[in-house]
């Protein structure tokens, strides 16, 4: 037997064609979001309260990334903004090869602003890049305050945390100090919003958080 | 499960450095897995029973090493391995920390074969 040093990481393949996206945006000029979270946290609801606001001002496409159905891609097509459904067949997230045929197939000249609602999964995702400008995670407060440390990874990789379903906070044991402490012990840098969908609380901050980060990026 | 994308990789990788040692049986593979990276050990060793057969390494062994989480502020400089994943300084209190270790997800080395041996590829080079 003999010995063979490799030294390679795994996700390799995965993040030099996430720097190729990276390259393509930035040559496009095109503002990009990955929006992660567990299945159910709302982020489909998310963006069909969000891209009207954003179509006053933005040329908006959404790739909808999902294991099986284009019920999602259905929901936010409704509201009149070009979708690109990617299924991904029993995989559990999405990969930076995934988005490169759609950054492909989209007409990215026409578009200022790309939002990327990755598969329902609070632990693949936060493991393969795409090469957009930031992630943003959801973590609805139904899913419980423990979640930081449980799923760490996450909460390290994502620039934004909306704890969504805020309405229902009376409801439920949910400790709002506690997560968001756990969440800062993870990721001192994380910002972090209270947000429904429902009652429409905390969207205002949102888009003003999507309008500062844009300028930052593209302005 | 994501470990079956990360298989794939995997033997792909391996194949072509057995391949580039002229052919041979990969007998062990070795992987460093930080504390923090987002890879299940018991997946992926499923993912290469699912996918090694007719690969160089069907009927090889898969070998772990756990790399600890270790952390760097980058205000004092102090090191140390965080307890409960906090991502703060126990020094100066800074929280720009950077992950020194911990994130590994890596294909250190392979073990191959005598017969796998290629005449202008030596088994240990002095270089290496």
């Amino acid at each position: 037997m003999h010995q063979i040093n490799i030294g390679e990481d795994l996700r390799g393949f995965n993040r030099e064609i996430a720097a190729e996206n990276r390259e393509m945006l930035q040559r496009f000029n095109l503002f990009s979001l990955n929006l992660m979270s567990a299945p159910g946290a709302g982020k489909t609801s998310l963006l069909v309260k969000t891209l009207p606001r954003l179509m006053e001002k933005y040329r908006v496409a959404v790739i909808e990334g999902d294991v099986q159905t284009t019920r999602d891609a259905e929901r936010v097509g409704a509201l009149g903004v070009e979708v690109f459904q990617i299924q991904t067949g029993g995989v559990c997230h999405l990969d930076a090869s995934m988005i490169h045929s759609a950054l492909h197939q989209l007409d990215l000249g026409s578009l200022d602003m790309l939002l990327i609602e990755n598969v329902g999964n609070l632990v693949c995702p936060a493991e393969f890049e795409l090469g957009v400008d930031g992630r943003v995670m959801l973590l609805s407060i139904t899913e419980g305050d423990d979640k930081p440390k449980k799923y760490p990874l996450m909460f390290r990789e994502s620039r934004l945390l909306i704890l969504n379903k805020i309405d229902l906070i009376s409801a439920v044991d949910f400790d709002l100090e506690k997560a968001k402490k756990e969440a800062r012990e993870i990721n001192p840098a994380i910002e972090i919003l209270e947000l429904s969908c429902k009652t429409g609380e905390g969207l205002e901050n949102w888009i003003d958080w999507i309008d500062r980060f844009y300028k930052s990026r593209r302005g | 499960m994501h470990e079956v994308a990360l298989m794939q990789n995997l033997l792909r990788v391996v194949e072509e450095a057995a391949e580039k040692q002229g052919g041979g049986k990969v007998k062990l593979v070795h992987l460093r897995i930080g504390e923090m990276a987002g890879v299940n050990t018991e997946s992926l060793r499923f993912a290469f029973q699912v996918l090694s057969p007719g690969t160089r390494v069907e009927g090889g062994e898969l070998e772990f090493e756990k790399i600890p989480l270790r952390i760097k502020c980058l205000s004092c400089g102090e090191d140390h391995c965080p307890p409960e994943l906090t991502f703060r300084c126990p020094r100066c209190g800074g929280a720009n920390m950077e992950i020194i270790s911990g994130r590994e997800m890596d294909i250190e080395y392979i073990m191959m074969d005598e017969e796998g041996d290629s005449p202008r590829a030596p088994a240990f080079s002095p270089t290496e």
